[in-house]
């Protein structure tokens, strides 16, 4: 029994050995871009990283792409740790944000233009709200819909947690730097932006705001001080509720990372897929 | 290879035939090794265990001890003040809410649950029993993502209609939800120890003229005590510890719930919302793995306090 033991073991240590050598043999081959690219971060940005990915690897079959998303904060965060090259983040991570500080030594590489809308339950009358009403809902002063307009019912407000990508542009860019603040009653936070809109779309007199990419006829997209949300809107520059999409990198990025962050980067992705899952191009900002 | 394994076959067969005090021998060493060899398997599991265990405890204690680095017991403990953002780690309101969600939970689940184990052994017909323990079953492998999602999208608009609130979020809607998913467990753990109670204790409380009402509260309940506390223990961890179904129905707004349908958070919701968007080495991560600590501690201390009624009850009979 025990020399069968052996032997059986004897056998698996070979094949292991075998196996191994295979391996290496293959990662030794000579390749001109290679290397392995681990994405982390928001995931609002995911789904055009997802597609980027795909079509680099097409082209670059021997670079190696990991991308997942939990929430703008760990892009960066990622970075710093080094467990990923790219952070993907809704704001600039290299500069300071309200919340978050500065992360020193990082480079924000823009790939992206996203737009926000406010959003409000398909019950509601009211199709336009300004800077000051909002501002007036979030920090709790306007309690009621018919004082902006609307029919006379609470207003419920559903927010985004503290630390959302979502929220901190939100908040610059809607609400002109106001404070979002709890409230006993009518007042929900939630986790994600599927998370949001399925809050919205299913309590009736819900107000919250969510990527315009996310709108569909499920909620209500409202105008923003008169202007219609839509990326036309954006490019025009009448709609101002938009951030930048970045790829926080430690230090200028090099080697495979360089060459991924270009092919973003590049007039061919953003005038094709990028534009296909509705995110605007860098090229139209300027 | 095989050339090799097939000589050794042959070499045995050889020798089983040669000598038969050889081949007791080495089926003696063979049966000694088998033994020793799984008992040292299953003792390393073991051991694995509660090395991970262990090392849960320590990470995620030394984690949140750093919390205290920065800000005092009292703060963590004795505030409901939860403003990350301006530095107030206050956790109490969650704790207690935590607290008051499990009771209210169980309040809910246990008496339903038990009377149902109770229904099962005691009452129902042969074929009911045959087609309500598998359906029981699979309701224990339902995901929680799915309760919570039945909470969201059907419980909520009816809550919402029958209290007359704007939202419906708050305690009492992840109560019902966390009873819903609870419930088979604690009744199928029950419906097994009841049904293990002898026969006889039964015959012979019918035999001294009880009804089956008293055959049930004074014979089988005390008898089969133990059980039922154990699913009770087991369906309460399950309480305290979600937090899928939870997050999706209660609100997630840090306060203390002062009322039944007030938007709210406990231990586990508050960890899921916030773990994504902070920073690892700042004071709100602490407060956060000190809060997953916590919540070990609290199950834990409840598991020891049912387990310690239990035994005295034990020793009282």
């Amino acid at each position: 029994m025990n020399k069968r033991v052996r032997a059986f073991s004897m056998a698996l240590i070979v094949s292991l050995f075998a196996v191994t050598t295979l391996f290496s043999g293959a990662a030794s081959a000579k390749e001109e871009l290679k290397g392995r690219i681990t994405i982390n971060g928001s995931t609002a940005l995911l789904p055009m990283t997802l597609q980027a990915a795909k079509e680099f690897q097409k082209l670059n079959p021997k670079v190696k792409i990991a991308a997942s998303g939990k929430g703008s904060v760990t892009g960066p965060q990622a970075v710093k740790k080094g467990i990923a090259q790219i952070g993907a983040c809704d704001w600039d991570a290299s500069i300071d944000v309200p919340g978050f500080k500065a992360f020193e030594g990082q480079v924000a590489n823009k790939v992206a233009v996203i737009p926000f809308a406010t959003i409000v339950n398909k019950n509601v009358g009211v199709s336009n709200l300004t800077t000051e009403q909002l501002k007036g809902i979030y920090s709790g002063k306007i309690t009621n819909w018919k004082d902006v307009g609307g029919s006379d019912s609470d207003i419920v407000v559903i927010t985004r947690a503290f630390g959302s990508g979502t929220r901190v542009n939100y908040q610059l860019k809607a609400l002109g730097g106001g404070d979002i603040t709890k409230k006993k009653e009518n007042y929900k936070e939630v986790g994600s932006s599927g998370d949001m809109k399925t809050a919205v779309a299913t309590t009736p007199n819900a107000i919250g705001y969510i990527d315009l990419v996310y709108v569909n006829s499920d909620v209500k997209a409202v105008k923003f001080n008169g202007v219609e949300p839509t990326t036309d809107n954006v490019i025009n520059g009448k709609y101002k509720v938009w951030s930048y999409g970045y790829y926080m990198t430690k230090g200028q990025p090099t080697g495979a990372t360089k060459a991924f962050i270009e092919y973003v980067q590049s007039t061919k992705f953003q005038q094709g897929s990028l534009k296909k899952l509705k995110f605007i191009p860098l090229s139209a900002m300027k | 290879m095989s050339t090799e394994v097939q000589t050794i076959a042959s070499m045995e067969g050889a020798s089983l035939l040669k000598t038969s005090n050889r081949r007791r021998f080495n089926r003696y060493a063979r049966v000694q090794f088998t033994n020793k060899l799984f008992k040292y398997i299953f003792l390393f599991s073991i051991l694995m265990l509660c090395l991970v265990l262990a090392l849960v405890i320590f990470f995620i204690g030394k984690t949140g001890i750093l919390t205290f680095k920065d800000i005092t017991l009292a703060d963590f403990f004795l505030s409901m003040d939860w403003t990350p953002e301006e530095g107030h780690f206050g956790a109490l309101a969650f704790i207690l809410n935590t607290l008051s969600l499990t009771g209210i939970t169980l309040l809910i689940a246990v008496p339903i649950s038990v009377g149902m184990a109770f229904l099962l052994v005691e009452i129902a017909p042969e074929w009911f029993k045959q087609f309500v323990r598998p359906v029981l079953d699979l309701l224990v492998g339902i995901p929680s993502i799915v309760y919570g999602y039945l909470g969201l999208t059907v419980l909520i608009p009816l809550l919402r209609e029958w209290s007359g609130e704007n939202l419906g979020d708050g305690l009492f809607a992840a109560a019902l939800v966390l009873a819903l998913m609870i419930l088979p467990t604690i009744a199928r753990v029950s419906d097994e120890a009841i049904a293990a109670v002898p026969k006889k204790y039964r015959e012979a409380a019918y035999a001294l003229g009880s009804t089956r009402l008293q055959v049930m509260m004074r014979v089988v309940l005390p008898a089969a005590g133990r059980g039922i506390v154990a699913a009770i223990i087991l369906g309460m961890t399950r309480a305290i510890g979600e937090t899928m179904a939870v997050v999706m129905v209660i609100g997630n707004t840090a306060q203390f719930a002062t009322d039944l349908f007030m938007p709210t958070s406990v231990l586990t919701s508050n960890i899921v919302m916030q773990i994504s968007n902070v920073e690892f080495e700042s004071t709100w991560n602490y407060a956060l793995h000190m809060m997953a600590f916590l919540l070990l501690i609290i199950s834990f201390i409840l598991i020891l306090i049912i387990r310690l009624m239990s035994r005295k009850r034990r020793q009282e009979a």
